[in-house]
């Protein structure tokens, strides 16, 4: 799949400040609502975030790192291979809402959590804009990132 | 009528606005990065426009009820910026985008010489503000913004005029008590 570099970067920007909104609207509820969990094995607003926020801790650094290193210049398109399709497909929700199984290191249940979980996440996405930002000056095609050995799979 | 309220008063009679928008306490309009060429009219509610720098947010301006606010840089020059703007409170927005709102300047000489009328006003505002950031003393900092929008003071928490004001919010605090 070829596509506009500028194009896929401000989408990318876009959808981060979707996700900083929905973020602040967490932020109004209270702690209770937001460790309330829907079912037993099910996972509260927290733990979702908390989650998340273990992938940013792996994802950000390393993007900082690889983005840093990178001696390319911007490209038109970026053209995402195979592997990016098919790790990225198998993460998107299907139609029928997939069950989806996490590592053990990336399962936040259990753990106590408060809004610090919230501004975590915020913080993150700041960051993120400024590596989206950075992104812009270098060619998407050739900068890989390592991937987080443990990936979530299907169940 | 004021003219800026009857060229409103004309984009509504005529629905030019492209849509409404309604932003939550804390929910942002813009993010850094984004192309953002819309103009917005606030409806009510008020927003801060900021640069963050390292973890410094630094105030560039504000908008509350009945002006028009717009990402000034991306909105001339279609480019990504770094401004973010956020809802203070609770925010109801009509948009134009530039296109809608640009043809609607070019319909009428009246429109245009509004426009050319606002686009002065914007220009000696920004020559206020250079003049604020360049002034010294925290205390004549205060007291210029104080005299030119006392509105502001009604509008906007300590915190944020602080910043804008370029001093901490106890100093302001301070400067107000005295």
């Amino acid at each position: 799949m070829k596509i506009d570099s500028e194009k896929l970067i401000q989408d990318l920007v876009e959808r981060t400040r979707i996700n900083i909104n929905q973020v602040e609207r967490f932020n109004t509820l209270s702690e209770e609502l937001l460790n309330r969990k829907p079912g037993p094995d099910k996972w509260s607003i927290l733990e979702c975030i908390a989650h998340l926020n273990l992938y940013g801790d792996f994802y950000i650094p390393e993007i900082t790192k690889r983005i840093a290193k990178s001696k390319t210049e911007s490209t038109k398109t970026f053209k995402a291979g195979i592997l990016d399709n098919y790790f990225a497909q198998t993460m998107l929700p299907k139609e029928k809402l997939n069950k989806m199984k996490t590592f053990n290191d990336k399962n936040p249940m259990g753990s106590f959590l408060d809004k610090t979980t919230l501004q975590r996440f915020l913080n993150q996405q700041e960051q993120l804009l400024d590596l989206l930002n950075m992104a812009g000056k270098i060619d998407l095609n050739k900068t890989k990132t390592a991937i987080n050995s443990q990936l979530s799979t299907n169940q | 009528m004021n003219p800026i309220l009857n060229f409103i008063a004309q984009i509504d009679k005529q629905h030019l606005w492209d849509k409404k928008l309604e932003l939550n306490r804390k929910e942002y309009l813009k993010v850094k990065g984004s192309i953002d060429t819309n103009l917005y009219f606030v409806v009510s509610g008020s927003l801060r426009i900021y640069v963050l720098e390292e973890f410094d947010e630094n105030i560039i301006r504000f908008g509350y009820k009945d002006n028009f606010i717009a990402a000034l840089d991306s909105f001339i020059s279609e480019k990504p910026s770094d401004l973010y703007i956020q809802a203070i409170k609770k925010t109801q927005l009509k948009v134009n985008k530039k296109a809608s709102f640009m043809a609607f300047i070019d319909s009428s000489t009246e429109n245009t010489k509004i426009w050319q009328m606002m686009l002065g006003d914007l220009i000696y505002q920004q020559m206020e503000r250079e003049r604020d950031i360049l002034t010294s003393s925290p205390l004549e900092r205060y007291k210029r913004v104080l005299a030119r929008s006392p509105q502001l003071f009604q509008e906007i928490p300590n915190k944020y005029i602080a910043s804008y004001l370029r001093m901490t919010p106890e100093t302001l605090s301070r400067l107000k008590k005295s």
